[in-house]
């Protein structure tokens, strides 16, 4: 008998046989499963029996990571932070907490509660991050879905709809509604440059119809996607659909300008994903996995190329110590380079001082009662045009009394600027009067709040230095991203995607493949 | 044999002093509380541009408590157009009387290399135009302390530049209790065109410091 296996029926057997993981990878093989993109940097060639000793500088994502890996593979790993932490810009704020600004040393007075923390650098992970939840995985780093968009957050705009928030829900409603109207128009009276064939006709006109819901006349007069109005609810009560709303106001709006289509980028689209109880859990499980020592309030004063290696001064509790290691991997910001006695070639030393020098900036404000939960919202985005830019509700210690939002999203120099002049104290109280503009009775809500600019945190001084223009990208990145000698420059500021935990994943995997291919090429010669 | 090894091991132990000192030799390593000067003006404040944080190497120690001073009562980086200011107000703010007594001690013994030069001017238009500045910064840029004129030699030439600008623009040198600023507003605004900023700082970029 010559049965056919099917597929199902033989990852049963392989099932029985090996257990959920021969099941995956059998899968995988079979082309079954997307290949989820495990990083290559976890096939590392152990280390060579001598010569194999490695600085890492800076205790950030990137330099976790590599300690992680290179330990495993057998390299004698010493790692220096400069600042009292491990994690870099990857920093949850609790009760208690220490923030590092300089000239405003303070303390979080968060309530002593699990639920009460501030994601003040990396907030959010994307499925497509695969580095990044590939190492959740594998460190058993616990993750929540966490709401980015939400239709029921508001809509802000000093100069439209009155000054009055508008739920994000009828806002994208009504603007879907009459594009869909034009549309049908456009596509019934053959208003194209392409003729389209009779069906393609027919298709789009119904796609219009879908898309906006219009009525039986093709008309756009409202739709339930907008919330029903007029005191209904759709449930005790026959729901009745609001009017649209007056669509010279809408355009007058700028939240179509932007805000309205941030939820729709890759790095943005629901779902998105968070650790449970703070983004710091990633880095203490690394901290918790590696073995290699971590000298904290170590400031790194002298790199110095050498023949076959790298040497580090480094100064903690006013002494002065040295390293010297057959490799250094550097994960410090780029502008704080120059500071540091180096004997880089010119074109490298200019290429990692010239860095673009980004900021980016959060406020974290604990409120006494979880009021925005009362206006239907649970998780997600309000956005306004006001410089808070964004308020954040959390989706997670739902119902909970209390809860932490992030009442502002300052991005890039120009807007941090503004906060970076203010007092901490008056930053939270510029973001209490912005939030009353959008929830009555905001500010009287706030008990106590952070604010993490991070152009003045200590060892920081910026967020995610970067290039700026398709040419410096091509010519100057490669000189930055490629190691010299033995030093590799490294961290999100490495990579494409500054900012994010990914890009510093990225930039981890890139100088360590770098390295093995050196070390493996070493051992054949 | 014996003495050949003796030999190796006082070379080899020289060779690592050696090393040692080439990373090592600072004069001065900060106290943690000034650990935050170095941290925008880099390791032996030997100023890092991308910061707009300007080398304070072996200044002399009257003048960085006059500053901090300035910056403490707001006579500096209060101006809405002085970013950089602002990053070093709160800085200066949190420090007491003794304490910036202490940190300007500490600027005064620290010791880097001498700073490119990066502004590019006319030097012999400069050295005419700097004889006025010479009443008071001396001829040699060398700084007078009793006339509140710091040294002009040693410093970072962006930050020179932008600082004449400053004054000249009211930016630096506006508040009327700030006596020797008030004074190099004045003599910034008699400039006679925004060239001979780089002129002066290409001149003073060819004085060495005594």
């Amino acid at each position: 008998m010559n049965e056919q296996v099917s597929r199902r029926r033989f990852l049963g057997l392989v099932g029985a046989a090996g257990g959920a993981t021969a099941v995956y990878q059998a899968s995988r093989a079979m082309g079954l499963l997307p290949d989820t993109g495990k990083p290559a940097l976890l096939q590392l060639a152990r280390a060579p029996k001598s010569g194999n000793k490695v600085v890492i500088l800076g205790a950030g994502l990137t330099g976790l990571t590599i300690a992680y890996e290179l330990e495993r593979a057998g390299y004698d790993c010493t790692i220096v932070e400069a600042s009292h932490r491990v994690g870099g810009r990857i920093l949850t704020l609790r009760h208690g907490d220490k923030i590092d600004e300089m000239g405003y040393d303070s303390v979080c007075r968060f309530d002593d509660e699990p639920h009460l923390y501030f994601n003040c650098g990396a907030a959010r992970i994307a499925g497509h991050h695969h580095r990044v939840l590939h190492y959740c995985r594998e460190l058993g780093v616990p993750l929540e879905i966490m709401a980015n968009d939400n239709a029921e957050a508001y809509t802000h705009d000093p100069d439209a709809f009155g000054g009055r928030p508008v739920r994000i829900r009828e806002f994208r409603t009504d603007a879907r509604g009459f594009l869909s109207e034009l549309l049908y128009k456009a596509v019934d009276r053959n208003e194209f440059d392409k003729p389209l064939s009779e069906q393609d006709r027919l298709n789009m006109l119904e796609f219009a119809r879908a898309y906006g819901e219009l009525n039986e006349e093709a008309r756009y007069k409202g739709s339930k996607r907008a919330g029903f109005g007029q005191g209904t609810d759709g449930f005790a009560s026959l729901g009745l659909l609001k009017d649209p709303m007056d669509l010279s106001e809408l355009l007058n709006s700028s939240f179509w300008r932007h805000s309205m289509h941030f939820n729709e980028d890759e790095n943005w689209a629901a779902p998105l994903m968070t650790p449970t109880g703070g983004m710091d859990k990633i880095p203490q499980a690394f901290a918790r996995e590696i073995q290699s020592p971590i000298t904290l309030n170590a400031q790194v004063q002298a790199i110095r190329l050498r023949d076959s290696g790298v040497e580090v001064a480094y100064n903690h509790r006013g002494k002065r110590h040295q390293i010297r290691a057959d490799y250094c991997f550097n994960n410090i910001p780029a502008h704080f380079v120059a500071g540091i006695d180096n004997n880089f070639p010119e074109t490298y030393a200019k290429t990692i001082a010239g860095m673009y020098r980004n900021n980016f900036g959060k406020i974290g404000l604990q409120m006494k009662s979880r009021f925005w939960e009362r206006e239907n919202i649970y998780g997600g985005i309000t956005f306004t045009r006001q410089r808070i830019n964004q308020i954040w509700y959390p989706s997670h210690g739902i119902h909970r009394q209390k809860g932490v939002v992030l009442g502002c999203y300052a991005f890039g120099r120009d807007q941090t600027a503004f906060f970076e002049r203010m007092t901490p104290q008056e930053r939270i109280r510029f973001a209490g009067a912005a939030g009353d503009k959008i929830h009555n009775g905001y500010s009287e809500q706030i008990d106590t709040g952070v604010s993490v600019m991070w152009g003045r945190m200590k060892h920081m001084m910026g967020c995610g230095s970067t290039f700026r223009s398709p040419e410096e990208w091509e010519k100057l990145f490669p000189i930055v991203q490629n190691p010299q000698g033995r030093h590799y420059m490294v961290g999100d500021q490495v990579s494409y995607h500054p900012t994010w935990q990914e890009g510093a994943f990225s930039s981890a995997e890139f100088a360590l493949q770098h390295l093995d291919q050196r070390v493996r090429a070493a051992a054949r010669a | 044999m014996i003495r050949n090894t003796v030999a190796t091991l006082a070379l080899t132990l020289l060779l690592t002093l050696h090393s040692q000192a080439c990373l090592a030799d600072d004069p001065v390593i900060p106290d943690d509380k000034f650990v935050y000067c170095t941290v925008c003006h880099g390791m032996q404040l030997r100023g890092i541009e991308q910061l707009q944080a300007p080398r304070l190497s072996g200044m002399d120690a009257w003048y960085v408590r006059k500053q901090l001073d300035a910056f403490s009562k707001n006579w500096r980086g209060a101006h809405a157009k002085d970013y950089a200011g602002m990053e070093m107000r709160p800085m200066a703010a949190i420090l007491s009387a003794p304490e910036i007594a202490e940190a300007a001690d500490f600027v005064s013994k620290t010791r880097s290399p001498m700073p490119e030069a990066t502004v590019a001017g006319d030097a012999v238009r400069g050295e005419k135009l700097y004889t006025s500045c010479g009443v008071c910064h001396g001829t040699r840029a060398e700084g007078n302390e009793g006339l509140g004129a710091p040294a002009l030699v040693g410093g970072s030439d962006w930050y020179l530049a932008r600082q004449i600008r400053n004054f000249r623009d009211g930016i630096r040198g506006a508040s009327p209790a700030d006596m020797y600023g008030v004074q190099m507003r004045a003599a910034a605004s008699v400039l006679p065109d925004d060239d001979a900023v780089d002129d002066i700082v290409a001149y003073l970029n060819t004085l060495q410091p005594e």
